[in-house]
């Protein structure tokens, strides 16, 4: 269809608030977190999912791709256009629906902003435990889109262990409910299929969570080191223990130094790692998991450890973490995050392998990642205007996450596929488990025209990244 | 048409070897299901041979139904069509266990008792207490996802598996997840096989994730008198800081069966919260101080029951809704899902509409997770069963909840479908079921809706 007859086709449906379609407009809508690409042909806001059905009929009607976007805080291009059509913007879907805190449930719609779900029950002493560093803005939507994790995900579980009924409108504008409120309903676990798959599916129109008890203790920790090697041994150490702490994070001497400087939370300029670590629970637990923490680091040469005395200090630890990306972005042109998984007990030289991998490309590479995970986040600095640096960025990123599959892990732990990886998925699945998924999202999205070019290998760009590698956030 | 015998011996025979296949009435008579025989029982040695056989029975349109070690045979429909048998128990290698990333990967027909063992040696464990544990396989967990009331502290299979390979019935063995604990690369098809109870594709290995054994265990009785002050403790003690491992409500029937076990003195007449703390001393000090306070305040005793007891009295309380089957067959076991908020009101709805059929409601709850089992047993036969099912399923689907079958007798689940009724996203699960299984030779009726 032309845009003029589309836009006001989406008028019609929408009232004239709720369309975006002027030029200078849509091109907010050209990036995501992590990249730009196409501009889209319209974007808009539905309030209801009655609303998202009508649109997703019409869509179909005129054969028009669509794109789901949360607070576009994604990582891997997921929410911008790889080939025109409607944005539909779940941004002013954010209504609480239901609050049972005796059940311990919420139902919100998509566009409930992350920590906004947590403020709202917080009085009765409940909140949401996967917690992304991006939460002050990404929408529980685009949490379940990517099946998004956070440093407290080590001890809780990532958004799939807390996400238990969806609505969704699936690409033939039919609305479904999957799960519910319990725990168990009967049939196939569609709730689990669709939770992270990136909007390929169909669009989350209605999500019912879990809500945890706000923990009576909470002992957060800095473990400061001179050598970044024995800092990853205490994350080894520590897992091997069988301590879980409820959040083990990391960032190496660059990135802390970026991040003090934006911050000023009080990490030692001069140390080459440190470790953020946290443990909840009952008091008695917490003071016992502290002391044994800290023995462990101790044996693993920590300078020193210092525990955060206020709940001021344990948050202003926590911001310089949270704000790590945009510290690095302030003193880099652009930079680019991976997002890679290895078995925990591989950090240490996994860390030396990204580093001769920065030797080799001639890259500055920050690191900063849930450690207690595995799931690493190097940065990779680079000034978009030099095209040379660019294209070893890409090579040096292709070369790292290699290596994760290669070490048995995984080539994204929580900031998705999307277009940033899909030609990559060969290198952790074969041809018949590709096509498996293949013929699920065919299932769900014959025509393709839901979130198209994302996931799976297009088999356009062999083995490319196809992303332009953007500034930082 | 029916295939020759002798082209399914050939053809069985070609894949596994002759020695791995068993026809006849001996060998397969522990493989019933609802009361079907099949033909033969084909034991693989490797994924790639579970997925020829697979393949063999679907282009010649034999029913298959994977089997582990049996202990859940009951859940689901009769089957339609029931020939074969494929049976994992043959497939129960460690692939790679890493204690110190607390990861492991398996064949399916490890069992659970195995494992366990194995994992002890370094002080760890799956936090699972599944019913029929003694010859559960952990490809039957999985594809049962089953648990018992460790649930409440440390979930489900679902939460556990981090990846694996599912032998298909277009004979391919393909992978889903990985091996570390973080990874989101690629649809979940995971989820859809946990659950699934074989009528997808055969999960042939899982990988999946392990925990460290805690330090102490101690188990708390509170006496509630009560499913009004059963109520009032749930609610307390979930509003608590307390992190039980294992929180149950037994009704008096339930108790009465559990206490022997437990070597305490005489029976309880009245409902009991079974709490189980685990931890360092410390905490589990600190549980029993705060649970005597909250059951200082609705006027309910706090028991401590010895290690030994304990421990069997869990053991029991896991398998409920295998025993009280075993133990009386005309018995039914109904799992009902709910809120939390709902567990003793639909109990007590449950006593009195089976009180009014003079059916006996024997009950244990998982109060903080929302699941309760029932055993109900009649008095004069199965008659009064089907409508009182049928009104309970109702009255609790208008819950929120769901109420399916877990053992009856064929006579019952021909007249009641096990499973109840199927949401708005039936007809995706079939489509997945079309694509997966176009000949529906998995396990074919028995699950959902008709699948
Ligand atoms: C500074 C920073 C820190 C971050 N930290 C973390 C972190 O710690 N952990 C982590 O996991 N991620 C992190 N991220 C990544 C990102 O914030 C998450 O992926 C987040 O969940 C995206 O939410 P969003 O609302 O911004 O979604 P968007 O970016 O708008 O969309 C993401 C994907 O979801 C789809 N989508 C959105 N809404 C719906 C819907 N209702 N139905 C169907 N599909 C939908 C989109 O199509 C797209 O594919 C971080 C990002 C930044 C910029």
């Amino acid at each position: 269809m032309k845009r003029t007859p589309l836009i006001k086709e989406l008028t019609a449906i929408m009232g004239r608030e709720a369309v975006l379609s002027r030029p200078e407009d849509l091109m907010l809508y050209e990036y995501d977190a992590l990249s730009a690409l196409r501009t889209p042909d319209a974007v808009v806001f539905p309030t209801t999912t009655e609303q998202v059905v009508r649109l997703v009929k019409l869509a179909a009607d005129q054969k028009t791709p669509i794109v789901p976007r949360g607070a576009g805080t994604g990582l891997s291009g997921g929410a911008v256009v790889t080939e025109g059509g409607i944005v539909i913007s779940l941004a002013r879907m954010k209504k609480i629906l239901e609050i049972d805190l005796e059940s311990q449930r919420a139902r919100v719609q998509p566009g409930v902003v992350n920590t906004d779900l947590s403020l709202a029950v917080a009085d009765g002493g409940f909140y949401y435990a996967p917690d992304p560093s991006s939460q002050k803005a990404c929408t529980i939507g685009g949490n379940v889109a990517e099946n998004s994790g956070g440093p407290h995900t080590l001890a809780y579980g990532v958004t799939t262990n807390h996400v238990l009924g969806l609505e969704v409108v699936l690409p033939d504008g039919e609305v479904i409910r999957a799960g519910g409120k319990c725990w168990e309903t009967p049939g196939y676990d569609l709730t689990g299929l669709l939770v992270g798959s990136e909007g390929t599916l169909g669009i989350v129109t209605e999500i019912t969570v879990r809500l945890m008890r706000r923990p009576e203790a909470v002992e957060t920790m800095v473990a400061i080191y001179d050598r970044v090697m024995d800092a990853t041994r205490t994350v080894v150490a520590i897992t091997s223990e069988g301590i879980t702490p409820a959040a083990l994070e990391m960032m190496d001497g660059f990135t802390l130094r970026a991040v003090e400087q934006a911050t000023h939370a009080g990490y030692p300029m001069d140390s080459a790692a440190v470790l953020l670590i946290e443990v909840e629970g009952l008091g008695e637990a917490v003071s016992e998991q502290a002391r044994q923490i800290e023995a462990v680091c101790g044996r693993n040469n920590v300078r020193a450890v210092r525990r955060a005395k206020t709940p001021d200090e344990r948050a202003l630890f926590w911001k310089g973490r949270k704000n790590a990306f945009g510290a690095l972005g302030r003193i880099s042109p652009n930079y680019y995050v991976q997002d890679g998984v290895i078995p925990r007990t591989r950090l240490p030289e996994m860390l030396e392998y990204i580093e001769a991998v920065g030797r080799k490309y001639d890259l500055r590479i920050g690191n900063i990642f849930h450690a207690g995970d595995g799931n690493l986040h190097p940065l990779l600095m680079f000034d978009a205007r030099d095209r040379d640096q660019s294209q070893r960025v890409v090579k040096a990123a292709q070369e790292i996450m290699g290596r994760c599959a290669e070490l048995g892990g995984s080539i994204t732990g929580e900031h998705g596929v999307g277009v940033e990886k899909n030609e990559l998925m060969p290198l952790i699945f074969s041809e018949d488990d590709l096509e498996i998924q293949r013929q699920i999202k065919s299932l769900f999205n014959p025509s393709g025209l839901f979130n198209p070019g994302k996931v799976l290998p297009t088999g356009k760009m062999c083995g490319e990244i196809r992303v332009q590698v953007g500034s930082g956030a | 048409m029916a295939i020759a015998a002798d082209v399914v011996r050939a053809g069985f025979a070609g894949i596994v070897g002759e020695s791995q296949v068993l026809y006849g009435e001996p060998a397969c008579a522990g493989l019933r299901v609802d009361g079907r025989l099949p033909r033969c029982v084909v034991y693989p040695t490797s994924a790639e041979q579970a997925a020829q056989v697979l393949k063999f029975a679907a282009e010649n349109g034999l029913a298959v139904i994977a089997i582990g070690g049996g202990s859940k045979l009951g859940i689901g429909n009769p089957p339609q069509k029931y020939d074969v048998a494929l049976c994992l128990r043959d497939m129960k290698k460690t692939l790679h266990y890493e204690p110190a990333d607390l990861t492991a990967g398996v064949e399916a027909g490890t069992t659970f008792q195995e494992f366990q063992d194995l994992l002890r040696r370094d002080g760890l464990w799956l936090p699972l207490d599944p019913p029929g544990r003694e010859r559960a396989t952990l490809g039957g967990i999985v594809a049962a996802n089953a648990s018992g009331p460790l649930r409440q502290l440390y979930g489900t299979p679902r939460d556990m598996v981090l990846g694996m390979r599912i032998a298909t019935t277009e004979g391919k063995v393909v992978k889903t997840g990985g091996r570390v604990v973080k990874n989101v690369a690629g649809f979940d098809l995971g989820k859809l096989l946990i659950g699934s109870f074989g009528t997808l594709g055969v999960i042939v290995e899982v990988n999946l994730k392990l925990f460290p054994i805690p330090a102490e265990r101690e188990t708390f009785i509170l006496s509630a008198g009560t499913l009004g002050i059963a109520r009032d403790l749930r609610r307390r003690i979930l509003n608590s800081p307390l992190e039980p491992a294992r929180l149950v409500l037994l009704d008096a029937e339930a108790s009465n069966l559990i206490r022997p076990v437990a070597s305490l003195d005489s029976a309880a007449r009245e409902p009991e919260i079974w709490v189980e703390a685990s931890g360092s001393k410390a905490v589990i000090d600190r549980t029993r101080k705060d649970l005597e306070e909250l059951g200082r305040a609705v006027g309910a005793k706090v028991q401590l029951s010895d290690q030994e007891g304990s421990r069997a009295s869990w053991r029991l309380i896991a398998d409920f809704s295998n025993w009280f089957h075993v133990t009386s067959p005309e018995s039914l076991v109904l799992k009902g899902t709910m809120p939390t908020a709902h567990c003793e009101e639909f109990l007590s709805l449950a006593q009195q509409e089976a009180g009014n059929e003079k059916v006996k409601v024997t009950s244990i709850t998982q109060v903080g997770v929302g699941i309760m089992v029932l055993g109900l047993v009649g008095s004069n036969g199965a008659n009064p069963m089907v409508p009182l099912v049928t009104r309970l399923r109702k009255s609790l689907e208008k819950l929120g909840g769901a109420l399916t079958v877990i053992a009856a007798p064929v006579e019952f689940k021909e007249q009641v479908d096990a499973w109840g009724t199927p949401g708005s996203g039936l007809k995706m699960m079939q489509k997945l079921k079309a694509a997966w299984d176009p000949k529906g030779i998995l396990a074919p009726g028995r699950f959902v809706g008709g699948i």
